[in-house]
């Protein structure tokens, strides 16, 4: 599984990383993410979904 | 070459399409849709309105960013008398995205607010009789007035409210008459009415910041946020920017929330089925005693279901316009810059393309394995799309799952008036369910 950002959305909301901080971040000062890890490890699945759907302007995709 | 964008015929000299606008916006949506494609150009008064029709226009519109397609000046002249000066619309862009992530907006405040929705729905229902009947519409525009006060302001706030406060709200909400894009300042019943509702908030609001300053700590809410803000030892905002800043915060979340929680109610009662399904599905989870708000934040897949089939038919924003702020490329078309361009989501909603016979209520077409919203993202849009989606569309659902635990558990409904007069009302660009709005109710443990 493959995270994809479309940054043309992305406004760096930071939704993603308080559902899972350990593959998503957003800087303060920035108004895009940064992927951590762009393919989550089995244990980060759920909590990666969860950024995903809750993702204030769907900028996330998570590809097969 | 470029083609010239299709014009729609009809319309007056002087206003273009302004009056069809106020009229049934819906129908003229569709005469734009069905007489010109994809994009379609109208008159609207002195400016140039270009229309964006289908998904892969729409998705064009919303992936576009401020610089080419703002949505401040639209709506500014609109909204202006509403929020008051140097408030969202009024504001330059770097002030607006200080607003807009302000931690208080956050979505780590949703637990809390679960528990405070829960609680004020709980509230709302002690103060029904064991039977009776209520308009719907009156009955979640006060509850919602109390919750997305408490929520997004603070409980205080909320404990300060009297209902003329709601009373006056709602007034403003009226004061969206279509001719306010244009002018709104034009000497029309909704807009006098707006204007005295908008001085007499300030008043309300001014007296609680009184108060507040007479207590020894004031709260740490977002009203005492934004009085804390200092610039070199003065408070940042004025008394009436505050008022407007709190108004605004709860604007978004008010007569939207409102409205979809009573077409929720309504749709489910006129729909073969009734109400009982999602009561055995709220039955069914909460039968080992948890509370509303842990499971509001988690899936109720037929509640969540019906709520999003409400939105469907009736979008709270049935259109969103931008201003174009250069030319844009379409499809061998040129869009003007300067032109308003806008999609409509009520008509998106209906494409037969998108969605299977699409006049029906039919929650399940957001079940798996049909899940319509997710294989058409750009036309399903009751949020709307791109960098300007709702950022309280997470709050919004979890808000109608709390509502809904609630009071479908405590109480039961039917309609007092025929199933198709239940309408929407189209004379304000706040839609709302059209009043009269009528149910019955009886308490299920009286």
């Amino acid at each position: 599984m493959r995270i994809h950002v479309d940054f043309d959305l992305c406004q760096g909301h930071g939704t993603c990383q308080q559902e899972a901080p350990r593959v998503f971040h957003v800087d303060e000062r920035e108004d895009r993410v940064v992927v951590l890890r762009p393919e989550p490890p089995e244990s980060e699945l759920e909590a990666t979904r969860r950024a995903v759907k809750y993702c204030p302007t769907r900028a996330l995709r998570l590809e097969e | 070459m470029p083609r010239p964008i299709p014009t729609l015929s009809g319309g007056g000299e002087r206003t273009g399409q302004l009056m069809a606008l106020r009229r049934d916006p819906l129908a003229l949506f569709r005469r734009v849709r069905d007489e010109c494609g994809e994009l379609g150009h109208f008159r609207l008064a002195g400016r140039d309105v270009v229309f964006f029709s289908g998904p892969t226009a729409q998705e064009a519109f919303f992936r576009q960013p401020d610089e080419v397609f703002d949505p401040q000046p639209t709506s500014n002249e609109l909204m202006r008398p509403i929020f008051g000066d140097g408030v969202v619309y009024d504001a330059p862009p770097e002030k607006r995205r200080e607003m807009i992530r302000s931690p208080a907006l956050r979505d780590k405040n949703l637990r809390s607010s679960a528990e405070i929705i829960a609680a004020e729905a709980e509230r709302m229902c002690q103060t029904l009789d064991d039977a009776g009947e209520l308009d719907l519409l009156d009955f979640t525009a006060e509850l919602t007035i109390y919750t997305s006060s408490s929520c997004l302001i603070g409980k205080p706030f909320r404990e300060s409210l009297t209902p003329e406060f709601s009373r006056r709200y709602f007034e403003l909400e009226v004061g969206t008459d279509a001719i306010g894009y244009l002018d709104s300042s034009v000497n029309i019943q909704a807009f006098r009415v707006r204007d005295r509702a908008r001085e007499r908030l300030t008043e309300l609001v001014s007296a609680i910041i009184r108060e507040r300053q007479a207590m020894g700590e004031p709260p740490r809410d977002l009203l005492g946020i934004l009085l804390s803000l200092e610039d070199e030892g003065r408070r940042r905002y004025s008394d009436s920017v505050i008022t407007g800043i709190l108004i605004s915060t709860m604007f978004a979340g008010h007569h939207t929330s409102a409205g979809t929680a009573a077409w929720t109610l309504v749709e489910l009662l006129r729909s073969p089925a009734g109400t009982k399904p999602v009561v055995e599905e709220l039955e069914a989870i909460y039968a080992d005693g948890r509370e509303v708000s842990y499971q509001a934040l988690r899936e109720i897949p037929r509640l969540e279901n019906a709520v999003k089939e409400a939105l469907r038919l009736h979008p709270p924003l049935i259109w969103l316009p931008r201003t174009a702020l250069v030319d844009f490329e379409y499809a061998d078309h040129v869009v003007p810059s300067g032109s308003i361009v806008a999609m409509s989501t009520a008509l998106s909603h209906l494409d037969p393309d998108c969605f299977a016979e699409p006049e029906r209520f039919d929650p399940d077409r957001f079940a798996p394995p049909r899940e319509e919203d997710l294989a058409h993202p750009w036309a399903y849009l009751p949020f709307g799309g791109g960098r300007h989606r709702c950022l309280g569309a997470n709050f919004a659902l979890m808000q109608q799952k709390a509502v809904f635990s609630v009071l479908l558990r405590r109480f039961e409904f039917e309609l007092v008036a025929p199933p198709a007069s239940y309408v929407d009302d189209y004379r304000a660009m706040v839609v709302r369910p059209k009043q009269p709005f009528r149910v019955r109710y009886r308490r299920r443990d009286a």
